[in-house]
């Protein structure tokens, strides 16, 4: 199939025979599953970055799913099969696609704080919390932040994907 | 139960200026690296990228 690459609001789609992954470049936090677990699909050196044809689509599936916020999703080409994701797509169901998620499927009151400390990237920390730096206090709601562990962001205290140039290893 | 009761953030993140990170409170950390998880109740975490004992601070930021 000819390689597709389409803009959409905020972003760009890549579609294969089957699928069509949805890349927002501002939701990403660089937590960086995408090109550390599936290179041959998502090159962020490549461009485009996103190949189908890299893998396959139970793969490309498998990878998006890991993605912690909106700058991948995915969605059958069939509309039809998107009714019936699996349950153990639930990650992407619930953070991702609002409008297939079952209402009642909201978990227990006080949601877990996680801190994920990435391979060879940020410290990716998710649920309700609060937040102090540069002398602010902000109370995160059941949302994540996406902090530097490699001293090179030009962002700090947050992480701006700079560990990958910068070759960080931890 | 009471209800319509705000959310107490569990956690706070603390980023110390020149400094590591400061998480305390209850959480779980996950250490995808070296496949762990614990909850400590308290941590500082290399921010810099020179600690030996990441993802833990070993003050190398002040070297």
């Amino acid at each position: 199939m000819e390689k597709e690459n389409k803009k959409f609001t905020g972003g760009r789609r890549y579609s294969n025979d089957e699928i069509t992954v949805f890349w927002k470049p501002t939701a990403c936090v660089h937590a960086s599953y995408c090109y550390r677990e599936l290179l041959e699909v998502f090159d962020p050196g490549r461009r485009p970055w996103i190949d189908m044809n890299g893998s396959t689509t139970d793969k490309i599936i498998e990878i998006v799913n890991m993605c912690p916020t909106e700058a991948l999703t995915w969605k059958w080409n069939e509309d039809a099969k998107n009714d019936s994701v699996d349950k153990d797509q639930t990650n992407h169901v619930k953070f991702r696609r609002p409008e297939l998620s079952n209402t009642q499927a909201l978990p227990e009151p006080v949601p877990p704080v996680t801190a994920k400390v990435m391979i060879d990237g940020p410290i990716v920390i998710k649920g309700s919390f609060t937040l102090c730096y540069d002398g602010i206090t902000k109370e995160v709601k059941e949302s994540l932040v996406s902090l530097c562990r490699c001293g090179a962001s030009d962002h700090p205290p947050f992480c701006d994907g700079r560990h990958r140039k910068v070759g960080f290893i931890d | 139960m009471e209800e319509n009761k705000e959310i107490t953030p569990q956690a706070t993140v603390e980023v110390i200026e020149f400094g590591p990170l400061r998480i305390s409170g209850n959480f779980t950390l996950k250490d995808l690296r070296r496949d762990s998880e614990v909850s400590p109740g308290e941590v500082w975490l290399c921010r810099c990228g020179k600690s030996q004992t990441k993802p833990y601070c070993d003050e190398s930021h002040k070297k």
